[in-house]
């Protein structure tokens, strides 16, 4: 069957094969040690992160984290972002490295940076596995409410050494978002429904950023019990849920993707008493500092005399 | 192989003990059990509803509410019987368009979704979708294009010099399902994050966005084409001797073959278009359909037609209550269901 030519061929690629591997394990392993002393930061994964003790070239993998780092006054060490990070305008002109799903570990590692941020949606294990190969740290923020938003701002400025201004801005943030709940306290919560997409529906279930900010803002998600964070949603239980409100998250990153309420919901009270609230996206669904103006949008909508001047 | 063409030959002395009244009572019981699975699927839902009152207001064909409320009678007109009368559309159509495709190609692994056909469909559709968006009538013809495009595709591509053997035919579908699968891919990343998600939902089968301009185009293409292709049964009973053979016996082969690719396509794309790809429906019930009544097609592709139509409502049924208040895709039920029953059809014959 094979002739002589033919197996010199198959040694020759079996050698090609031997080379490369060789190769690319000696790439791999060649991480330096970390210079200079380092700390550890335990991240919202339980995993204790070893973070370098000045920290000037951060990678944010999700649009939150960019603005949480422009936000404590690191924006000039934040050397690589995603293609989704379009906020605050500053943050356009650092480099791309793909999107939150689809990084490029190539491009990451080109621009050399001490601490990569992900958030959960975005995090891959053979990816961190990789990265951390490269004495790269990886630090994973996971906020399931307001509370953990102000955990990750407190933690990202302690990794890029803005503890004070971060403080600042926790503190500053935690006096509006008390405004808002004082101002709401005494009212009856509005049965809402939050309509993430209407055709096919979904929605913000139980283990949703959003549901918590419903709540604070004076609000009660008719589907905060359903499991999940963005569960696919039955057109008859939201018919029969008869929401007081409707949220429609839309504008932004989103565009006008969003802007219809879905068909099930046209005859509900929300609808009927034109209380259909369209609300940047990008403040309900990325939980960083803008979280809160979401927060001050949405009591305002539902309790609009709670904010009668 | 799995399953070669003689098994699924009639001889025609078979033929002739077949007759229109054993047509017509099996095509009469079908028709009865869809009835009943329209009534009863109706009754249940991620929202309970008064039975008996529900019962009423069905009988009245929608005319009293029988003392339901106005949300209740809501629910039951508006949101559960136009899914159920797309589930059946849906079903119907799919499995007509398979039985259709197992007869002319004498293959009894010919199904829309293996043969790449559902995805030419889902291409056509999602072009629509991006381009004309607001325009919901091109989804349905973009989507017949599609679908035929596919059917060609794979047909040129299992026809060798050899003609078309099963082997062929499946290789064929492979290489066109995962090119056209690449394609949706791309169209995918290059849309917006937020409506991947949905997307991803409606490749798998849903039946949840019931679009009510398009639903009863749907159900009139999948009647018209049921009947169309029962209309043929005779010319593909005899195609299933062979090609030569069937021509020798007057049949108008390529004539023939046009109607059943035209036919099925539009079957599947009308049936894409409303509901994504719900796989299996094409490959199980027209096999139920033969094993059970015999491989007839005058009888086997109007029971295909009524069976499909049954076996998609039940399993939109369970997508919808298994999990309420969420929902599952359908075509992950029709597979679950489906891919074990097939595999004890395999073994059994």
């Amino acid at each position: 069957m094979f002739t002589r030519r033919d197996s010199y061929l198959s040694v020759l690629v079996w050698l090609a094969v031997v080379v490369c591997l060789a190769l690319i394990s000696a790439c791999t392993q060649r991480g330096t040690a970390n210079p200079g002393a380092s700390r550890e930061i335990t991240d919202d994964a339980a995993r204790r992160v070893n973070v370098p003790a000045k920290v000037d070239r951060v990678v944010s993998l999700a649009p939150n984290l960019t603005e949480i780092v422009f936000a404590v006054g690191a924006g000039d060490r934040l050397v690589g972002r995603t293609s989704y990070c379009d906020f605050p305008a500053e943050a356009k002109a650092i480099a791309e490295v793909g999107d939150t799903l689809h990084p490029s570990l190539e491009r990451i590692i080109a621009l050399k940076p001490q601490v990569v941020l992900v958030s959960t949606a975005s995090q891959l294990e053979v990816f961190t596995n990789q990265l951390e190969g490269q004495n790269i740290a990886v630090f994973v923020t996971d906020p399931h409410d307001l509370e953990g938003v102000f955990r990750s701002v407190g933690q990202i400025g302690e990794i890029v050494g803005e503890q004070d201004q971060a403080n600042l801005l926790v503190q500053k943030l935690r006096e509006r978002t008390n405004a808002v709940e004082a101002a709401v306290k005494q009212k009856q919560p509005v049965r809402v429904f939050y309509q993430v997409s209407g055709e096919p529906l979904y929605t913000a279930g139980h283990d949703a950023f959003v549901t918590d900010l419903m709540r604070r803002a004076g609000g009660d998600s008719v589907t905060g019990d359903v499991p999940g964070a963005w569960p696919k949603y039955s057109n008859e239980s939201a018919l029969a849920a008869r929401p007081e409100a409707i949220i429609l998250p839309s504008g932004g990153s989103m565009g006008e993707a969003n802007s219809r309420v879905a068909e099930a919901l046209r005859q509900s009270p929300a609808v009927l008493q034109g209380r259909v609230y369209k609300i940047n996206d990008d403040h309900l669904a990325r939980p960083g500092p803008r979280s809160v103006d979401g927060l001050e949008e949405m009591a305002r909508a539902f309790h609009p005399d709670a904010f009668k001047k | 192989m799995i399953g070669t063409a003689s098994e699924i030959v009639v001889s025609p002395a078979q033929h002739n003990r077949v007759t229109l009244r054993r047509t017509l009572i099996s095509c009469a019981v079908l028709a009865a059990a869809l009835l009943s699975a329209i009534v009863l699927m109706s009754l249940l839902g991620s929202e309970q509803l008064p039975a008996r009152a529900s019962l009423c207001a069905l009988a009245s064909f929608g005319t009293s509410t029988c003392g339901l409320t106005q949300d209740q009678f809501d629910i039951l007109f508006q949101i559960r019987l136009p899914r159920i009368f797309l589930a059946a559309a849906v079903g119907g159509s799919l499995a007509t368009a398979g039985a259709g495709y197992q007869a002319l190609l004498r293959n009894p692994l010919a199904e829309p979704y293996l043969l790449g056909i559902s995805n030419g469909a889902a291409v056509g559709t999602m072009i629509a979708l991006v381009f004309f968006g607001a325009m919901e009538w091109t989804r349905p013809i973009l989507a017949f294009t599609g679908a035929l495009a596919a059917t060609l595709a794979v047909y040129r591509l299992a026809r060798g010099r050899a003609g078309a053997t099963p082997e062929r035919l499946i290789l064929a579908g492979v290489i066109v399902t995962t090119f056209l699968s690449s394609v949706i891919v791309f169209v995918t990343v290059l849309m917006d994050a937020t409506r991947i998600r949905s997307f991803t939902f409606w490749l798998l089968g849903d039946l949840s966005g019931t679009s009510k301009a398009l639903l009863p185009v749907t159900i009139t293409i999948t009647i018209v084409g049921a009947l169309a292709l029962t209309l043929h049964a005779r010319s593909l009973n005899l195609l299933m001797l062979g090609e030569r053979d069937a021509f020798d016996l007057g049949v108008e082969v390529g004539r023939v073959r046009i109607v059943v690719f035209v036919v099925a396509s539009l079957l599947v794309g009308s049936s894409v278009a409303a509901s994504g790809s719900v796989g299996y429906v094409g490959l199980v019930v027209p096999h139920l359909a033969r094993l059970s009544l015999g491989s007839d097609n005058r009888i086997s592709i109007p029971a295909a037609s009524l069976g499909g139509a049954l076996f998609v409502i039940v399993a939109d049924t369970v997508a919808r209550t298994v999990i309420a208040p969420r929902e599952l895709p359908v075509g992950a039920i029709t597979a679950l269901i489906g891919a074990p029953l097939f595999i004890y059809l395999l073994r059994r014959s």
